[in-house]
């Protein structure tokens, strides 16, 4: 199979997975408990023409497979509906926000990955050291402690006592650092793990043996031949981190008041704002699949056997 | 040797951060101690920018179609009403300076000031006026809480270009008072027609503040509205406000709310958690403000389509064993005030007598469920014909106020008097309750301006209305019904309290409900701030605010 071919298979993959979560995500919202129209409107005004009518505009008097064949059509062509809280477009308002939960994304990304292999390659390097211990106690908090508790640990140090760094908002890098730091853990203490097991493994491969025969210097046997061996490993999880991310900015904006995708799927699920969920969620499956895609396709220019497996 | 030196770096950079967190944490405290020393009265400041943390993020600010209290406390600074409801109970002139009812009580005329004029330029008038409550009825405008306030309105008469006459389909004592709520607020009839359905992104009103932005999630701003000078009775400055600018901000976590508040972030913060009360009390940086809501209180409602909370036994049963005060106390910490009424204190007609009438009674309690012929069990659940006695109750979450707790407090209480108490807790009351009525128990509130609002919770449901959504209690009661038909047709202000004071009696007196706590709404704010004020309802002002 030539590379042009395997990247188109894929591709192509990865449009099936987005056909499938949108069917999918479309069947969770509309089995969900609860009549939308009746929560929508205020019961002490509710008259039986007022329900009937507004299901019927939300085209919700229609069959399942109706209501999703023309969600679909109407998706297709860039049109993700409008809230019924406030009749705003929900795609508009989804590429407004987007950014914001963007960067928070990339940021908490990045930190996870210079703490975790940073405190993953020391640990193994320095096993059963205190530093190997710090960085599994580190790993052990990245991975346990809830982001909405460590968020608010951050904002009581750093905003309230400290006052080095604001705890709301989402204007400017300063407001980017500590709900960066607070997502970006939980991926950390997973790439501590993974990197440590990994350069552990690696260290004990016979090559590593012979490098050391070879008269190389310590340095130039961890990091120029067992990390790069012990990261592949790390960037699948860094791709799976990504659904992570996206899904613990729910939390984290909320909790930093920041702007973002998160704050209007939360927003939206309060308000039973059904149009608002569905495009969230929907966008924010065609992200992962996406961000996927790209890391599957980078293990061929990253591990050098994947490439001559082709 | 390396593993030396890093462990070296390391220590020495964390007893460096130590050092750095330790300095920083008490020099903030010292100027916080002179701060409040060099704290001089002075005449109110003109100008500066006022940052408020609101704890939900408003659904729009068009006052005619959003029912949510906090979409309230920032259309609140954009629109004015015709007439202000001051902290006695009057009603007092505001957009309107004079008015008559006719002697049917069926149609009101009112005077309006000829000197103000909408955000946008164009004048404030009585067409103005008819073209705002003509929209609440019109359907397309999808109003809510809007439309049941104005109701029973049926159309406006324009009679001079400033004096109009709103004619009802049948008398309203709580008319008047329901004009003064925000959500009849005045809006430009230009404007709606421009924006449409976006007009709730767009508000432009007469009120004391100009709307500049809404950035969803961030913050919503106004700035000063320089024309401004038909301020109402109840602030100071009649004139335009002190401040340029509101920032109103949204952050939904309680923490980080108080949290932005003590660091600076924010100058003020609404809905301050109990927890955090006691040590904002303290804190010399900061002040705590705190208003009743009035309306009806916290109250848990029986649903009378059950058995066998059908029986008025069953439910005074369950009343003499559930101990309010100490629910209110362990829970809200002295905070919170405890309730004996469906109405909270402050609303007119409210009946003060009934402060202390309900005391705990657990033997009371339980003889009065033997006489059912619930007989104990050998768990200490009473049963009848093989049947354990539970109750079921409902309620939504999240665990607003703590309510979720008082259910498990309930469940522990009633559990003395051998009833099993089933704690349901539900993200979708609007099915079950509203559509289903699977319920015994469920607690609810409502913000309102006058003891009408009972009306629309107490009294007996026809079955076209039920089919809509059930009513909270299920109950029906002639007595009851006549009292609170009077009361709404009642236009004299004492025997309209007479005949409330009589539903609230018998309401108490039949066990329909149990009312739980007053809901305080509180504000922290930096001790810069000076001014805040808070209308009859509890809603914040801001026309007399200035930052020092």
């Amino acid at each position: 199979m030539t590379i042009v071919n395997k990247v188109l298979l894929k591709i192509s993959t990865a449009f099936v997975s987005i056909i499938g979560s949108s069917i999918l995500v479309f069947s969770i919202i509309y089995l969900l408990p609860g009549d939308p129209v009746l929560s929508m409107i205020d019961p002490s005004v509710a008259t039986p023409e007022m329900v009937a009518n507004l299901r019927k505009e939300l085209g919700l008097d229609q069959p399942f497979y109706i209501q999703f064949s023309e969600y679909f059509m109407n998706v297709l062509q860039g049109d993700f509906g409008q809230s019924v809280v406030n009749s705003e477009p929900v795609l508009p308002k989804i590429v407004e926000h987007f950014p914001a939960t963007l960067a928070l994304t990339i940021t908490s990304a990045a930190l996870s990955v210079v703490i975790g292999v940073t405190f993953g390659v020391l640990s193994a390097i320095y096993r059963n050291k205190w530093i190997d211990i710090i960085a599994r106690i580190i790993g052990l908090f990245g991975i346990s402690m809830p982001t909405f508790w460590s968020g608010i640990l951050l904002i009581l140090i750093f905003s309230v006592f400290l006052n080095w760094l604001p705890g709301i908002g989402s204007d400017g890098w300063k407001t980017l650092v500590l709900p960066s730091l607070s997502l970006g853990f939980v991926g950390a203490g997973f790439i501590i793990r993974m990197v440590r097991n990994s350069m552990l493994d690696v260290i004990n491969e016979q090559f590593i043996v012979t490098l050391r025969a070879k008269g190389l210097s310590e340095r130039a046997v961890m990091y120029r031949h067992a990390l790069r061996n012990a990261l592949i490993p790390a960037i699948t999880i860094i791709g799976l981190n990504i659904g992570e991310l996206l899904a613990g900015t729910v939390v984290i904006e909320t909790v930093f008041s920041r702007q973002g995708i998160g704050r209007i799927v939360a927003d939206a699920i309060m308000a039973k704002d059904l149009p608002v969920i569905q495009g969230v969620v929907f966008f924010s499956a065609i992200v992962y699949v996406v961000i996927n895609l790209l890391v599957d396709l980078s293990y061929s220019f990253i591990d050098p056997r994947v490439r001559r497996a082709n | 040797m390396k593993l030396v030196n890093w462990t070296k770096v390391i220590s020495i950079s964390m007893a460096l951060l130590l050092l750095l967190s330790g300095c920083a944490n008490s020099t903030g405290t010292k100027n916080s101690s002179a701060e409040t020393k060099d704290k001089v009265e002075a005449q109110p400041k003109q100008g500066g920018e006022l940052t408020f943390a609101l704890a939900t993020s408003p659904d729009s600010l068009d006052p005619h179609r959003s029912g949510l209290a906090v979409a309230g406390r920032v259309f609140r600074t954009i629109f004015d009403n015709l007439v202000i409801q001051a902290e006695d109970g009057t009603i007092q002139p505001w957009l309107a300076t004079e008015w008559s009812v006719s002697e049917d009580g069926k149609s009101y005329t009112f005077k309006l000031r000829d000197d103000v004029k909408f955000h946008d330029g164009t004048p404030f008038n009585a067409v103005a006026v008819k073209f705002s409550f003509d929209r609440i009825i019109d359907p397309k405008t999808k109003s809510g809480n809007a439309l049941s306030l104005l109701r029973p309105y049926v159309s406006s008469e324009v009679l001079e270009e400033y004096t109009i006459k709103i004619n009802l389909a049948t008398p309203s004592a709580a008319f008047l008072s329901n004009l003064s709520q925000n959500q009849l607020g005045i809006v430009s009839p230009t404007a709606v027609e421009k924006y449409g359905d976006q007009f709730g992104k767009n508000p432009v009103g007469t009120g004391p503040f100009k709307f500049v932005s809404w950035t969803e999630n961030a913050d919503i701003q106004v700035e000063k509205n320089s024309d401004y000078n038909w301020g109402p009775s109840n602030v100071e400055n009649k004139g335009k406000p002190y401040l340029d600018k509101i920032s109103f901000k949204i952050v939904p976590e309680e923490a980080t709310r108080i949290g932005s508040v003590q660091s600076g972030q924010v100058l003020a913060a609404e809905t301050v958690p109990p927890q955090n009360i006691a040590s904002l009390k303290n804190d010399p940086k900061t002040q705590l403000l705190t208003v009743n809501t009035i309306g009806l209180p916290y109250t848990l409602f029986f649903n009378q389509r059950k058995e066998p909370w059908n029986n008025v036994k069953a439910r005074q049963a369950v009343q003499l064993a559930i101990d309010v005060d100490s629910i209110v106390k362990t829970l809200y910490l002295g905070t919170y005030e405890r309730s004996w009424s469906p109405l909270t204190p402050g609303i007119v007609g409210y009946d003060k007598s009934l402060e202390g009438s309900v005391k705990v009674d657990i033997d009371k309690a339980n003889k009065l469920l033997d006489e059912l012929g619930l007989q104990k069990g050998s768990d200490g659940i009473r049963v009848k014909d093989g049947k354990q006695l539970t109750l079921n109750y409902v309620d939504g979450s999240p665990n607003r106020e703590k309510r979720n707790d008082i259910a498990v407090i309930v469940q522990q209480q009633l559990k003395k008097i051998g009833i099993k108490v089933e704690i349901n807790i539900t993200k979708d009351v609007a099915s079950v309750i509203y559509t289903n009525a699977d319920y015994d128990l469920y607690g609810n509130s409502q913000v309102n301006s006058d003891p009408n609002a009972l009306r629309a919770i107490y009294h007996t449901r026809t079955p076209e209305e039920e089919a809509v959504f059930k009513g909270l209690t299920g109950g029906s009661d002639t007595e009851l019904d006549q009292l609170l038909e009077q009361g709404t047709a009642e236009l004299d202000t004492a025997k309209r309290e007479e005949i409330y004071k009589k539903a609230q009696q018998k309401i108490i007196k039949d066990a329909w409900i149990i009312p739980i706590y007053v809901f305080p709404y509180t504000v922290a704010a930096s001790n810069t701030v000076n001014g805040i004020t808070f209308d009859a309802l509890g809603y914040p002002l801001f026309n007399d605010v200035s930052i020092e």
